[in-house]
């Protein structure tokens, strides 16, 4: 079982692999990602993986078989294990719990060659409605608090392995990050009555500089305060803190906005590395009004150093304006 | 010039450079080949390729901007915020911005080609904490600015950049920024609630403990905190209890840049010559802003420490998105790997 710290002066939790340990040796650099035979998301190669916890797959085939869509298993190395109790504790000045959560992949296709941005409407909703699915399940589990959903793509954004997929961590606790957002939300709510993202995205469409596309109920922006270059956020046009409510004609809009903006920083980018992850309220049963759940995206261009990590102050060389506007102008493939 | 824009929802500061924009091409292209040491702007005679000098420590009849130094300060070459200016604070909208004033400047801590500081002398190492301490002190008299930070980034992974030569940075800001205001805040309310400094705390038991020491030295302490968020992160904490790095005292100064060539040269060794960042942690500077008392307890309840990363393992989408952090090294692993490391005794400061 890992363990989750916590951090005595910040109050930050990380997570702490107290089952394998890695020594020094694991960190040599290792650019090797497993193909064909050898790769655990091609078909014929699901025994290689945790059974399926939710599939894609036509009727009468076979669990843990060829022959599906998409697949979603429990991570094979994960951070979290969903057995056994919180058990928090203190220890002198330190606090710590168990490694409780769960850590799942959301395997999108089977086929290895295809990105996010080459899968089909039909096939980028049932990504998107496998991320609604598996938030609901997990919680009915009164032990977690919150559910993460993110992709990595490219060695430099962290991802081990190249064909396409998304994970899930669902944590015993509210991330920091995420109740700091929570909290600056609940402060410009008590002041205006109004949700901050909501009042951004009104602010964004009047202004237009920083916007990137457009559709019914979606629009993607990149930020007045990115941190990073090529930062952009996809916000719902309809105020909703809860992703796990999104409706099913909204499930299409957002795979039509997902691919198009993934398509525009492929093509004005050059195909970089990147992350994105969904930020949604916590598991709770109730509406926020003060929290408006999006997408961020970030492709990997710079490379986070000392004054970063020390400030948490980022310097970006991209102003979003002229991020926003190259994104716009992007040739998108016919 | 740049601007200083604040995130409306979690207040955290960004500089957007907006003379020297990147543009798409500009990522596509860049690669990080070092640059060969015959081009190193860094290096004895080439002082006419950087900036005029801020302060040097040079031989007696040495001029300014010429050979003859064993430590030298300039201004960046290309700095994030830049000195004139006032801050001129403003909203758009929703939305808080400044100009982007402030001070970037660059220690060279070698004359010679030297790329990791864990390969230079004791002496040099002194010599550049020493200036970096006159340069903070300096920078603290400007009362535009409200912090200063003093970081190291080694390897390109860690953001150094093509030039490969040993030098730490200093980035005095307008604002406090929100890492920082964090620990002030959270060692505050510790002392609000024990009277007593939670770091002076955490270190007698780690002390007691021992499993995440990596060694004691007179008057420094470099342990693996237990909340580690990366596999071999490090701490130097001081043993006297102190907000403020520039009020360290001389044989604490010598004794801190023993401690630290030592912990480079365990680093170095264990993990074959990692990329690392290297950050210190101070009081910020403390001007009276009309706000009484806002420091009242910052003397007694902050302990100034210096933080190391290896940068073993890639930040990915979970981090961003919960600021949580998966270490995949448990720090009494580490602290062990450390301990045991073979190093060649370092010799004493005062050869």
């Amino acid at each position: 079982m890992s363990e989750l710290r916590r951090d005595p002066i910040i109050g930050r939790w990380n997570i702490v692999d107290t089952d394998q340990p890695a020594g020094p040796e694991a960190f040599e650099v290792d650019n090797h990602s497993p193909s064909g035979s050898k790769c655990p998301f091609c078909f014929g190669n699901e025994g290689m993986t945790p059974p399926e916890i939710y599939v894609v797959r036509p009727p009468g085939s076979a669990p843990n078989s060829s022959g599906w869509q998409l697949r979603v298993v429990a991570n094979k190395f994960p951070a979290l294990k969903i057995e056994g109790d919180l058990g928090r504790r203190g220890m002198g000045v330190f606090d710590l719990c168990n490694g409780v959560g769960a850590h799942e992949v959301i395997i999108e296709t089977p086929d290895h060659q295809r990105q996010t941005a080459d899968l089909s409407h039909e096939e980028l909703m049932a990504v998107i409605k496998a991320f609604k699915v598996r938030s609901l399940d997990l919680r009915g589990d009164r032990r977690l608090k919150y559910t993460l959903i993110f992709k990595n793509v490219g060695l430099a954004a962290g991802a081990s392995l190249e064909h396409t997929h998304s994970q899930l961590i669902a944590l015993p606790i509210v991330p920091k990050r995420v109740q700091e957002e929570l909290r600056g939300a609940e402060r410009y709510f008590e002041f205006r009555d109004r949700c901050p993202y909501c009042d951004m995205l009104q602010q964004e469409l009047d202004e237009g500089e920083r916007l990137v596309c457009e559709n019914r109920s979606f629009i993607a922006h990149c930020p007045f305060v990115s941190s990073f270059p090529f930062e952009i956020w996809i916000l719902p046009k309809e105020h909703h803190s809860d992703f796990a409510q999104i409706t099913q004609e909204a499930i299409g809009d957002f795979a039509r906005m997902l691919k198009e903006t993934l398509t525009r920083m492929r093509v004005a980018l050059s195909d970089p590395a990147y992350n994105f992850i969904i930020h949604t309220a916590p598991i709770e049963f109730r509406e926020r009004d003060e929290y408006h759940w999006h997408l961020e995206l970030i492709p990997k261009l710079t490379k986070t150093a000392g004054f970063e990590w020390g400030t948490g102050f980022y310097i970006n060389p991209t102003p979003p304006e002229l991020a926003a506007k190259a994104l716009r102008e992007a040739a998108l493939p016919v | 010039m740049p601007e200083l824009r604040k995130d409306p929802l979690i207040g955290r500061w960004v500089i957007i450079a907006t003379e020297r924009a990147k543009r798409p091409v500009d990522f596509v292209t860049s690669h990080d080949e070092a640059l060969p040491a015959s081009d190193c702007p860094f290096c004895e005679g080439r002082e006419a390729e950087t900036p005029q000098e801020i302060l040097a420590i040079r031989g007696g009849r040495s001029g300014s901007n010429g050979p003859g130094w064993t430590v030298r300060v300039v201004p960046s070459i290309k700095p994030v915020l830049r000195i004139e200016g006032q801050l001129n604070r403003r909203a758009k909208g929703m939305y808080d911005l400044m100009d982007g004033v402030g001070a970037h400047e660059i220690i060279i801590e070698s004359p010679t080609h030297i790329s990791n500081a864990a390969d230079i002398s004791i002496e040099q190492l002194h010599a550049s904490l020493q200036a970096s301490i006159a340069r903070i002190a300096d920078l603290e008299r400007d009362p535009r600015f409200r912090y200063v930070l003093w970081f190291k980034n080694y390897g390109s992974v860690a953001g150094a950049g093509r030039v490969q030569h040993t030098r730490s940075q200093l980035i005095a800001t307008p604002v406090t920024p929100l890492r920082v205001k964090e620990e002030l805040v959270g060692a505050r309310r510790y002392f609000e609630d024990k009277e007593r400094c939670l770091v002076c705390d955490l270190l007698s038991q780690e002390l007691e403990a021992k499993t995440r020491i990596v060694f004691e030295s007179a008057h420094t302490v470099v342990l693996c905190p237990f909340a580690s968020r990366f596999p071999f992160e490090l701490w130097l904490v001081p043993k006297r209890h102190s907000c403020d790095f520039g009020k360290i005292r001389p044989e604490e100064l010598k004794d801190l840049a023993s401690a630290f060539k030592q912990v480079l040269m365990r680093l170095k060794g264990v993990l074959n010559d990692p990329p690392y960042n290297c950050l210190l942690h101070t009081a910020p500077f403390r001007h009276e802003r009309g706000k009484a008392g806002h420091w009242k307890t910052i003397e007694d309840d902050y302990h100034w420490h210096i933080e190391l990363i290896p940068r073993l393992t890639r930040v990915a989408g979970f981090e961003w998105g919960s600021g949580f952090y998966i270490n995949p090294t448990p720090p009494e692993e580490s602290a062990t790997y450390l301990r045991e490391a073979a190093v060649e005794a370092a010799p004493a400061a005062t050869h």
